[in-house]
């Protein structure tokens, strides 16, 4: 059989598109194989993978969690494309905290992973905003860093439901805090309701910064303010529990707490997960309808909800890459949403075995 | 003078050892408490902490430390009065005066066995203890052994910040366990003349070699051992098996072991359950697995690329031409190496591992079983707690 590439990856793009405007997928199922079909014919070192595993064209997958997922690292050893990876339209680079090298996604067309990135961002974070919020990012501008998907997703947030003047506070590995506060204590004269984006380990910083210049009053922002944190601490020293620092955050700038939104995503994924529920102390993040997940054993047997596992994740939007991921992140499957446990430290050589601890002497 | 001094080195060889034997009885109370923080402690499962406790106490053992002091010092005498040695002065082997061993976070009592030669060389030991308190209570039985050990052999829990942590600027000698970072910290922190005994970061690896692999029953025997070696402790140990070379050409072929390995694996997972600590690398374990399967369908050109995983019950499986390929392995992966177990009775073998800086050579089911009376780390046992006093009139 001839096929039209396309027209194929065109009419799969259309459909995608669709269903995050209406946000409503028909049969998940039908365009998740679909989708995995298109990239088993298209996508040689996935197509490769899979029929290691069994799978292929003539002996494919039912339902969309037979889909054979890729581990997210694989990233780092092929270019895991539809198509010629010189024709991207998006390159993302994973950081590569975790074991040194990085990642990279490319994505042929940039339509659908706006689209998707858009939907989510509306829904998880700015549905019932006061429109239109000021940007405040504590990360990378896209100049500075062109290949990471953060920087990008908040340049596109920012454009799309922003007033026009925000502004990036990282600048090379350094949070920018007093620029930061000076702009804040203007933002909080002129009542512009503002969305303040940042990794955890930047807010953290944030938080100590303040602390080291004796900022200990609440910063209260203007109504309908929130603060987005994502990216977790990878590759960082200080680690803080996420509840602890999402209520500082909340009583720093006293914002009620779901105003205070979790996002969940990953350089391998074109759409992401937001806080839904902020009742528990691990909060329920909620997908877009063309983003699903499960959880995984060690074995990779597939777990009931409610099981903690390695979670999996099924992202039609990633048309042109790998349609479902395997992730080295912990989490569960509970009320159609996720729980995020969180992602362990990485193992690294050991002693006899794990490190002692510095003695007081050489603490002082 | 120390608390032990005047105490002849067999009677606390002897006292060590019986109390060491007390403690070799699972249902000895102290033990038995000891185990459940254990296994809260580690995050491994009870099954695992019986069989690191057992392999601990039944080491320590009278014939054990008085073989590996006189193979070190000539007779175990030699602590407690000068003695004649042949051809060299006569000489006292004195304690070295008070000693402190910092324990590492996960492997169970890695600090015993300096603190128990530390002992039988008189001198004042005070161990950092773990959240377990093994030491502690294994002190305790000591204590009732022997007076003499309420001031000699102590135990404390301490953290880095604790205003009341002992200074270690007083000790004359300090044991630690850590990466480099935390060693050259507490170097800092010594006298310049205080003995510094230290013990890295560090993997094992194994080599099963063509020859071994000549049938299916030796295969399976070596990879049943090989299990135990990855298992055991969660992989978490510098002795955790962490890399295995399979050499290319046997009538089992590699991937034939490999599909063995996974077999055997399983089924010391039976004998030696997963605990809380493997719970919570789950992701991890996974994706790894699924990476390697990746890896293995690219052409498995990757594999000598990818370094160890570091993650419980995980070992890398690198299949290789010949030793020279594994030296590379080793190198290109900057792995220090502490054991390297053996299949195969070749020279070459045994020159690679010595070339790649193992300081134990093993067979496999034995790496994680290192005896009392063989060095640790290279290093001698109870050497560096004495200063000699050597008389020449």
């Amino acid at each position: 059989m001839n096929y039209d590439y396309r027209a194929e990856a065109d009419a799969l793009d259309a459909e995608v598109l669709r269903a995050i405007a209406r946000r409503h997928v028909e049969s998940f199922d039908d365009l998740a194989l679909r989708i995995f079909a298109h990239q088993l014919r298209y996508n040689e070192p996935y197509a490769r993978y899979c029929e290691s595993l069994g799978i292929t064209i003539c002996a494919s997958p039912t339902n969309w969690r037979e889909i054979p997922p890729v581990p997210a690292a694989a990233f780092k050893e092929a270019a895991l494309c539809t198509f010629d990876p010189s024709r991207a339209e998006i390159i993302f680079e994973t950081s590569g905290t975790t074991t040194g090298s990085g990642g990279i996604h490319y994505m042929e067309d940039a339509r659908l992973y706006d689209a998707s990135l858009l939907a989510g961002f509306d829904y998880g974070v700015v549905t019932d905003a006061p429109d239109p919020l000021r940007y405040c990012m504590l990360l990378t501008s896209p100049a500075q860093s062109p290949r990471s998907s953060l920087s990008y997703m908040m340049n596109r947030a920012a454009k799309a439901f922003g007033d026009g003047a925000e502004s990036w506070y990282v600048g090379g590995d350094e949070l920018q805090t007093e620029r930061f506060v000076e702009d804040i204590a203007e933002i909080r004269k002129s009542g512009v309701p503002v969305c303040i984006a940042g990794t955890a380990f930047a807010f953290v910083k944030l938080l100590d910064d303040l602390k080291l210049r004796r900022i200990t009053h609440a910063l209260p922002l203007p109504s309908g303010s929130r603060i987005m944190e994502t990216g977790g601490f990878k590759g960082r020293t200080r680690i803080v529990d996420r509840g602890e620092l999402y209520s500082h955050l909340a009583d720093t700038f006293s914002l009620p707490p779901n105003h205070v939104i979790g996002e969940y995503g990953m350089t391998e994924l074109s759409s992401q997960y937001y806080d839904s529920d902020y009742h528990q102390a691990n909060r329920v993040k909620s997908a877009p309808p063309w983003l699903r997940s499960y959880a995984v054993d060690e074995n990779g047997n597939k777990l009931p909800a409610g099981v903690v596992g390695a979670l999996v994740h099924v992202d039609l939007a990633n048309r042109s890459s790998c349609v479902a991921i395997q992730t080295e992140d912990l989490g569960a499957i509970i009320d159609g949403g996720i729980v995020l446990i969180g992602r362990e430290e990485r193992a690294e050589l050991r002693g006899c075995s794990l490190d002692a601890e510095s003695p007081r002497a050489a603490a002082s | 003078m120390t608390a032990l001094a005047k105490v002849p080195a067999k009677e606390i060889a002897r006292a060590v050892a019986d109390a060491a034997d007390r403690w070799r009885d699972a249902d000895f109370p102290a033990r038995v408490r000891a185990t459940g923080r254990i296994a809260e402690r580690t995050g491994y499962s009870v099954p695992v902490v019986e069989y690191a406790l057992d392999r601990l106490f039944f080491s320590i053992a009278f014939d054990a430390l008085a073989a590996a002091i006189a193979d070190e010092l000539g007779e175990l005498e030699i602590l407690d009065d000068f003695r004649p040695r042949a051809g060299r002065t006569d000489a006292w082997a004195m304690p070295i005066g008070s000693v402190c061993v910092i324990s590492s976070r996960t492997t169970i009592g890695v600090a015993l066995p300096a603190a128990v030669f530390a002992l039988c060389a008189k001198c004042d030991v005070l161990v950092k203890d773990r959240e377990d308190y093994l030491i502690s209570a294994f002190f305790e039985t000591l204590h009732e052994q022997r007076a003499e050990f309420r001031e000699g052999a102590r135990a404390e829990l301490w953290s880095s910040h604790d205003e009341t942590a002992p200074a270690l600027e007083s000790f004359d000698a300090v044991v630690a366990f850590g990466k480099t970072e935390t060693l050259a910290t507490i170097r800092n922190a010594l006298q310049p003349e205080a003995r510094f005994i230290t013990f890295g970061s560090r993997a094992s690896a194994g080599y099963v070699s063509r020859e071994a692999l000549s049938a299916t029953a030796p295969a399976k025997d070596i990879a049943r051992q090989a299990a135990r070696d990855i298992i055991l402790y969660e992989t978490e140990g510098c002795l955790s098996l962490h890399v295995l070379f399979v050499e290319n050409g046997g009538v089992v072929g590699a991937a034939e072991f490999a599909a063995l390995l996974d077999k055997e694996i399983a089924i010391a997972d039976v004998e030696f359950p997963r605990g809380a600590a493997a719970a919570r690398r789950t992701a991890d374990i996974s994706h790894a697995r699924a990476l390697t399967a990746f890896r293995k369908s690219t052409g498995a050109t990757g594999v000598l690329d990818a370094p160890p995983p570091f993650l419980p019950r995980l070992a890398n499986v690198v299949v290789v031409r010949d030793p020279a390929e594994a030296l590379e392995y080793v190198r290109r992966h900057r792995l220090a190496l502490e054991g390297f177990a053996i299949a195969g009775d070749r020279f070459d073998l045994i020159a690679l591992g010595v070339n790649a800086g193992a300081v134990r050579l093993s067979n496999f089911g034995e790496l994680q079983d290192p005896p009392l009376h063989g060095n640790h780390g290279g290093r001698p046992r109870i050497g560096e707690f004495v200063k000699w006093i050597d008389r020449t009139f």
